[in-house]
């Protein structure tokens, strides 16, 4: 998967470079608007990280020009400035999603992998990771074969581990996706929903597939041999 | 931009046409009062006149006593020389006329037959630069058998007009420094009744945002203007009280991010200061990564907190159920309820005209709030109620320790915390209730808490949904 990033600032762009890389895309970091619409037309791209404020170019500009160059990549933009019209902007010029300053490295990460997979994604009734399976029209979970009965809620959020299976994904990424909390929420509740979770999911068996990264999330993976 | 004149000019342009008016019309009545008593002196002087010719022909009871009276009227018109009598015989032949010429009683033969009436009638005439006023009557001789003469007698008024002339040029000289006056007065007494307002405007001078303690004395202020010294009072009151809020706010808010940032700092240098294994690198790293979510989640809230606060975020006006919205609140920390043994309970329902989202937000805040105070085994109850009049309340209730009355109040501001321990809970810098209060007020509502030894109530109206 090859990225392309427009962004200004030297360590943002460093940083996103860097943890982009590491997290196995194909990164190109371009600095200023004019470049990055020019590469961006010429190039071939799965994904455009786009900030707004770029000398030369701003990111609208750049986003028109991309668009009206006949190319469909998906966008996603950053800006510092979280006001709605900003955001209704964006969206009418054909971005995909935004995110807003500061943001979590992980938000990113995860945003990336949905704007990559949407559309791509055969939609199997079935999920699963080693021995834990959760069949989504019977609405069933066995883990090693022995069924686990869940609450709504905890099987919408075994659903999103699942299909994110291996993303850390923050807390406030879980409170929107699962409880539709699109705000800055009590984050203990999502401790305990979590723990709760893991009780049901991971107690009993081995190994443990759900795991706490410290400071920016959960993360539903099968944990590495070593 | 049109210029609004001054008041000073205005009261004195409003003195100068009033007393112009008020003088014109003085002016007006006495001339015509002068002028009808001369009217009335006039008359009098011609009736006696009258009177004395009509005596003097009803005496001639011959021809030679009619002749002879050119003669008698000569010597009774000596030292008369305004008055000129003509005196026509039926046929219109002048029996007589005295010798001022300058009425010639000619002038008098056309109007004559028209005015000819038993009733004398006075009327004014000029002729040849001369005013005259006269009387025509028809007089019976004393000669029977013969038609009556007619009489006409008139009197030269030049002296009058010229005394007219004289007044109405004096008047207007009156009039005309009596407006000036007036105006002037009017000028000193507008600069000296708005006194008061430039000593409110000095007043108001010497107030700036570091010396805000000043009013307006409400006593030296003349009755008309203590009104708006008193709102001028208000609004200071008001300012001075938002302007301690925003400098709390500023130096609550450097506080804030001083400590995070601060331990930020240290920490780093303390890594730096000799080498270490990459496991101790990473308990850092994670450590500062906790620091910053706080930072940015407190930077979130305070520009949410902006934008309610000058009114960039506009709710919506779609129908929100809050008996809906608070189950998916419920929804949402059933789970750390369950875990602290905490009772969540919702009663009633009701709708409301806004933003879903930051309604729910709202009452997420409140919950946590809630559930954060309240002892295992406690009851949290969410109570909705929809009045007559639409209104909608919803209160959040807890058991909890009471909170004192001085407390209550400064719940809702900034970074506000009633246990100053809890500075390093998990959760929040103490912007949850302050952003719980500016979704309600951007809501048109009203929140408030009250405290009883054994429960916490929050307490939200609503407008009735227009």
């Amino acid at each position: 998967m090859k990225l392309l990033i427009v962004e200004d600032e030297q360590k943002t762009g460093d940083y996103l470079k860097q943890g982009l890389s590491e997290a196995g895309f194909v990164v190109d970091l371009v600095r200023n608007g004019t470049d990055g619409m020019h590469v961006a037309l010429t190039e071939d791209y799965d994904l455009l990280v786009l900030d707004v404020m770029l000398p030369g170019m701003n990111g609208w500009q750049v986003l028109q020009g991309i668009r009206e160059g006949g190319k469909q990549l998906p966008v996603l933009f950053l800006t510092a400035r979280d006001q709605v019209d900003e955001r209704v902007k964006g969206l009418e010029l054909g971005a995909d999603d935004y995110l807003v300053k500061p943001f979590a490295f992980s938000e990113l990460l995860a945003r990336v992998r949905t704007l990559l997979r949407r559309g791509k994604e055969v939609e199997s009734s079935v999920l699963s990771l080693l021995d834990l399976e959760l069949n989504l029209l019977s609405r069933r979970v066995t883990r090693a074969g022995r069924r686990i009965s869940l609450t709504a809620k905890e099987f919408s959020l075994l659903e999103l581990f699942l299909r994110r299976r291996g993303e850390v994904l923050p807390r406030s990424l879980i409170a929107s996706q699962v409880w539709d909390m699109n705000f800055d929420s009590d984050t203990n509740a999502i401790d305990v929903a979590v723990r709760r979770l893991r009780a049901k999911v991971d107690d009993d068996f081995e190994p443990k597939l759900i795991r706490t990264v410290r400071g920016m999330g959960y993360v539903l993976e099968a944990p590495e041999t070593k | 931009m049109m210029r609004v004149p001054s008041i000073t000019f205005r009261l004195t342009l409003f003195f100068a046409i009033a007393s112009t008016a008020v003088l014109l019309v003085i002016g007006y009545v006495f001339i015509v009062a002068v002028e009808s008593h001369f009217l009335e002196l006039d008359r009098d002087e011609l009736n006696g006149k009258l009177a004395l010719v009509r005596n003097a022909l009803a005496k001639a009871h011959t021809q030679g006593e009619l002749d002879a009276i050119p003669q008698l009227f000569d010597e009774a018109l000596v030292g008369h020389r305004n008055l000129s009598i003509t005196v026509f015989a039926p046929d219109g032949r002048i029996l007589f006329a005295s010798s001022d010429d300058a009425f010639p009683g000619a002038a008098l033969k056309i109007p004559l037959t028209e005015r000819r009436t038993e009733q004398s009638t006075l009327a004014k005439w000029e002729i040849g630069g001369h005013e005259y006023r006269d009387i025509v009557a028809d007089v019976a001789t004393g000669i029977a058998g013969i038609p009556p003469a007619t009489v006409a007698i008139a009197i030269n008024i030049d002296h009058q007009r010229i005394f007219i002339a004289a007044l109405r040029d004096r008047l207007s000289l009156a009039i005309m420094f009596g407006v000036t006056t007036m105006a002037a007065l009017g000028w000193v007494a507008a600069r000296r009744g708005l006194s008061p307002v430039y000593r409110l405007a000095a007043i108001t001078q010497r107030i700036t945002a570091t010396r805000m303690d000043d009013r307006l004395p409400l006593d030296s202020v003349p009755v008309e203007l203590r009104e708006v010294a008193r709102a001028f009072n208000a609004m200071l009151d008001r300012l001075e009280e938002s302007f301690r809020r925003l400098s709390d706010f500023s130096s609550d808010l450097a506080h804030e991010m001083r400590t995070p940032i601060s331990n930020l700092m240290t920490q780093a240098g303390v890594a730096l200061s000799r080498s270490r294994t990459s496991d101790e690198y990473r308990e850092i790293l994670y450590s500062g990564l906790e620091e910053y979510e706080r930072l940015a989640r407190m930077i979130a809230d305070m520009l949410f907190l902006a934008k309610t606060d000058d009114g960039t975020l506009l709710p919506r006006h779609d129908a929100v159920d809050l008996a809906e919205e608070t189950k998916e609140v419920f929804d949402f920390y059933t789970a750390l309820a369950d875990e602290r043994g905490i009772e969540l309970e919702l009663v009633g329902q009701g709708t409301i005209l806004g933003e879903a989202l930051m309604i729910r937000r709202a009452i997420s805040n409140l919950l946590s709030n809630a559930i954060r105070f309240t002892r295992p085994g406690g009851l949290v109850r969410v109570r909705i109620s929809q009045a007559e009049s639409g209104e909608v309340q919803l209160v959040v209730e807890n058991p909890g320790p009471e909170i004192s009355a001085t407390q209550l109040p400064r719940l809702f501001d900034r970074f506000y915390r009633a246990d100053q321990s809890r500075q390093k809970d998990s959760d929040g810098a103490g912007l949850g209730l302050a952003i719980t209060k500016s979704i309600v007020e951007a809501h048109q509502g009203t929140i408030g808490a009250t405290s009883s030894p054994t429960t916490t109530r929050f307490e939200i109206t609503f407008p009735a949904a227009a």
